[in-house]
């Protein structure tokens, strides 16, 4: 299995773009390839649902749906949830994201464009100022 | 031997006896107020929730004075816990809180109060002990959740990040063993 993924690490052009940090300090990274069908072209960022951050909740929610020829997205359906709390941002998401136009000598494939959201909540670590850390010989 | 008449009473007795059974039983749990029973508590206890805390705090400071029943003066003391708590008046409200608990340890009220103020007083662990019993109390109240996250927030921070992934096939943790 791990030398599958590594013949497919060689042929997919992987760019992990950090998008860095959004407006509520949320912390984005945007994985993208070279495989998919359609180039994304604006991408909306989800919010962190508010409830899940109170009650320390992580979750993944993958998303499909179509992208027309000037790269508008529609028929937006969730393929696979590990929350229902994650659904609706992620949904609001991909409705706000556009895709790069198809150029006219290409044909619209009925292919279905699939993106997947994992909202991770990570510690924070937190160094209190002043405070002298002493180092205790045994 | 007893008549026929004197039957036909002894029946009626005894219907007539069920029957007041039932009206006082009925009375009783049909039993109607109208309004609340302290006003003044009770309209403490709004100018609280509107956020005009000292005039909160004021009637119902009148309406503890006023209050007859033990459940309305553990509401108007754990209101005015909470007044307190939101004028930063830590030490009072913690002391209005405690008086209620002495008084009543069910009141889950009185245990978000005040885990709220062990929160600020960075008392993480008595917080902690308040918030477990408050919600074995009440489970589902919305205002423990709130300390519980508040709590949380203090004693365990995080930081949201949001991985998008357009990749067809994300490749697992291929970790080296």
């Amino acid at each position: 299995m791990k030398t599958r993924f590594r013949g497919a690490a060689v042929l997919i052009l992987l760019l992990a773009a950090p998008l860095g940090v959004s407006e509520d300090n949320t912390i984005v990274t945007h994985f993208t390839d070279d495989t998919g069908e359609r180039m994304p072209l604006q991408t909306m960022v989800p919010v962190y649902p508010g409830r899940a951050l109170a009650d320390r909740i992580e979750g993944e929610v993958e998303v499909c749906f179509n992208v027309d020829r000037e790269g508008r997205t529609s028929r937006i359906a969730v393929r696979r949830s590990s929350n229902r709390l994650f659904e609706k941002p992620a949904k609001l998401a991909i409705r706000g994201s556009t895709y790069a136009p198809l150029p006219q000598s290409e044909e619209l494939s009925g292919i279905k464009t699939c993106r997947t959201f994992r909202f991770l909540l990570d510690p924070v670590a937190i160094e209190v100022p002043g405070e002298i850390s002493v180092d205790v010989e045994p | 031997m007893k008549s026929s008449s004197d039957r036909g009473a002894y029946r009626a007795c005894i219907v007539g006896c069920l029957c007041l059974l039932v009206t006082s039983a009925l009375a009783q749990s049909n039993k109607t107020i109208i309004g609340p029973s302290n006003l003044h508590l009770h309209d403490g206890a709004n100018a609280l929730k509107s956020g005009d805390v000292e005039e909160g705090i004021r009637l119902t400071i009148i309406g503890l004075q006023q209050s007859a029943s033990a459940r309305d003066r553990q509401a108007g003391k754990s209101n005015l816990c909470a007044g307190y708590l939101m004028l930063g008046q830590l030490d009072t409200a913690l002391a209005y809180c405690n008086e209620v608990l002495s008084e009543n340890d069910q009141h889950w009220r009185a245990y978000s109060n005040r885990a709220l103020i062990y929160v600020k007083l960075e008392r993480f662990a008595d917080a902690e002990e308040d918030l477990k019993k408050g919600e074995a109390i009440s489970p589902n109240a919305k205002t423990l959740k709130a300390v519980r996250s508040m709590l949380l927030n203090e004693t365990d921070p995080v930081s949201p990040t949001i991985v998008i992934d357009d990749r067809r096939s994300p490749p697992e943790n291929s970790d080296e063993d």
